[in-house]
């Protein structure tokens, strides 16, 4: 019995060399220091107004992330203060990537110029607006966006997002069910049209001083702003990470918009308020 | 040593010892016991001095675990003998909660049963099996949470029915010595009663009434199960219930007409 078990423990001392040394690579990438929320929402091409985004939500006390150029992905970083003073600006990082947890150990970071990206290197596509403004796949998209709308267990404190480049689809947002997460990425999978998939979408945590959070704001807005609000789901999505509130949808006009960030103030505990609102102008185009 | 040094030594101690803790234990208990296994389930069911025995009253045809039956209705959108009732308030539905708490399932014994012949342990095998696949059924759905609060709903299950069974037979009881049992349980006719309820006012939300007759060979004889046939019945029932309580979740979710429209109408990505 004792020979087997030291057996078995120098077995895995040599199995668990491979799987440690896996786990431990190093990569280097370009990438977007950007702040989480414009990250997840603002799946669009740097520019300036995405950089403007950035750093305007991060003063108010978003919290910093890499978007990985190549491929859009959103990773969070172990050490915020690495970053904290390149929000907005293009970074060359290199540290440990875990890609399934959308993490990474950082080693270093340098900013760079984007002009420093080789021509035909893939983080090119992100800077470059062209990329975006194709939209060669209407259909795609519309099956992408109505599939997406009809997910079941879509809450209040839920938003999916999506962009589009080439067949590559990016989804993106918050959800507090895992499942979600993992049930976007498989209604569109199939959907013609549909190549990679980037997967962003963020697990909120939902300890309980969140959840009192949630359940006041949507109280707040519910009594001032019933008409989005139905039965099974609303035009608007509260979105509560670590205290942060922040709000998403369409409101007919601007002081719906007000009157939600002026209820959500009043929110006790909640940290910062992002109301992300649209407002629908009277043409039906929604503005920012 | 360095720091790098030091967390490779670490990651390999890490991986290393539970797997040769794991093998090791394998090895001392060819099958482990349902108390073990329940015990370590997400919202786990505790040991058995959590299960309360209960009567059904004779004559009735509910056994007065819920809090209200009066709205329950057949549901046509399920393929089951089943009642059931989904509140339509506006305020407080199915659809305004994201977390959920799993109770202790209770028991109610038949009402003819003697329940002098069901010792401690027997009360909470199945309770605990049926607590653990109620667990497995729903969090994928509503993450199991273990505090009230808002936004939680908390799951309140009972097995309404159940009764004594035959003796067990003799090489059974040497099969497993400490985990058998000295009479099998009986759950047969078993039924199924259910409700979520707010976890913080107790407001039912939902409710569900289920029977399935599992006929005379669904006994739960041996708490380990491993040389119990007529286990496998009961197995299937536990998980054809928790099942069932799924479905029935799913089918709540299920947007009606006019507010998928709304969802379809008010989904922008940004």
């Amino acid at each position: 019995m004792t020979r087997i078990t030291l057996a078995l423990i120098f077995a895995a001392f040599l199995g668990s060399e491979a799987i440690c040394a896996a786990d431990k690579e190093v990569s280097t990438f370009p990438a977007y220091v950007d702040s989480d929320i414009c990250a997840r929402l603002m799946l669009g091409p740097i520019t300036s107004d995405r950089m403007e985004c950035s750093q305007k939500t991060h003063k108010d006390g978003a919290g910093p992330v890499l978007v990985r150029l190549s491929n859009n992905m959103v990773l969070n970083v172990n050490k915020d203060k690495m970053i904290n003073k390149l929000v907005g600006q293009l970074a060359n990082v290199s540290g440990e990537l875990k890609v399934k947890s959308g993490e990474v150990k950082l080693q270093a970071v340098t900013p760079i110029e984007a002009s420093s990206i080789p021509a035909g290197d893939p983080g090119r596509k992100l800077l470059d607006v062209r990329t975006y403004r194709t939209k060669d796949a209407p259909q795609t998209y519309e099956k992408i966006r109505h599939e997406l709308a009809m997910m079941p267990y879509i809450s209040e404190f839920d938003f999916i997002s999506f962009a589009m480049l080439g067949d590559t689809v990016i989804l993106s947002g918050w959800t507090v069910r895992e499942t979600n997460r993992s049930d976007a990425q498989n209604i569109i999978k199939n959907i013609e049209g549909v190549g990679t998939i980037v997967n962003n979408i963020d697990v909120l945590p939902l300890g309980s001083f969140d959840m009192r959070i949630r359940a006041a704001a949507r109280a707040a807005l519910q009594a001032n702003l019933s008409r989005y609000f139905w039965g099974s789901g609303s035009d608007i999505k509260i979105i509560v990470k670590n205290g942060d509130v922040i709000v998403l949808g369409t409101v007919a006009n601007q002081g719906d918009k007000d009157i939600a960030g002026i209820r959500l103030n009043g929110i006790p505990g909640a940290f910062h308020i992002f109301n992300l609102l649209r407002v629908q102008s009277s043409s039906g185009k929604k503005k920012g | 040593m360095t720091n790098k040094q030091f967390q490779t030594l670490f990651c390999r101690i890490a991986i290393a010892l539970p797997l040769v803790f794991s093998v090791s234990c394998a090895r001392q208990a060819q099958a482990p016991s349902s108390e073990t296994a329940s015990s370590s389930s997400a919202g786990g069911q505790a040991g058995s001095e959590q299960i309360v025995l209960r009567k059904m009253p004779a004559g009735k045809e509910f056994s007065g675990f819920l809090k209200d039956y009066s709205n329950l209705k057949p549901n046509p959108n399920l393929d089951l003998n089943a009642l059931t009732f989904v509140r339509a308030d506006e305020q407080k539905n199915l659809h305004k909660y994201i977390a959920m708490i799993v109770d202790p399932v209770q028991v109610y014994l038949a009402s003819d049963a003697d329940e002098s012949k069901l010792p401690d342990k027997a009360r909470g095998v199945g309770a605990r099996y049926f607590h653990r696949a109620l667990v497995d059924a729903v969090s994928s759905a509503f993450p199991v949470a273990d505090e009230p609060g808002p936004l939680v709903l908390r799951l309140r299950a009972a097995l309404i029915g159940v009764d004594v069974g035959g003796e067990i037979a003799a090489g059974d009881k040497s099969a497993a010595s400490e985990g058998a049992l000295d009479h099998a349980i009986n759950i047969g006719k078993v039924g199924v009663e259910m409700e979520l309820v707010d976890s913080n006012t107790g407001e039912q939300i939902a409710a569900m009434v289920d029977r399935e007759n599992l006929g005379a060979g669904a006994e739960i004889g041996n708490v380990n199960f491993s040389r119990q046939e007529k286990w496998a019945a009961a197995y299937e029932a536990f998980n054809g219930w928790a099942r069932h309580v799924r479905d029935f979740l799913d089918s709540a979710q299920e947007l009606s007409a006019d507010d998928a429209k709304r969802a379809d109408q008010s989904y922008q990505p940004y």
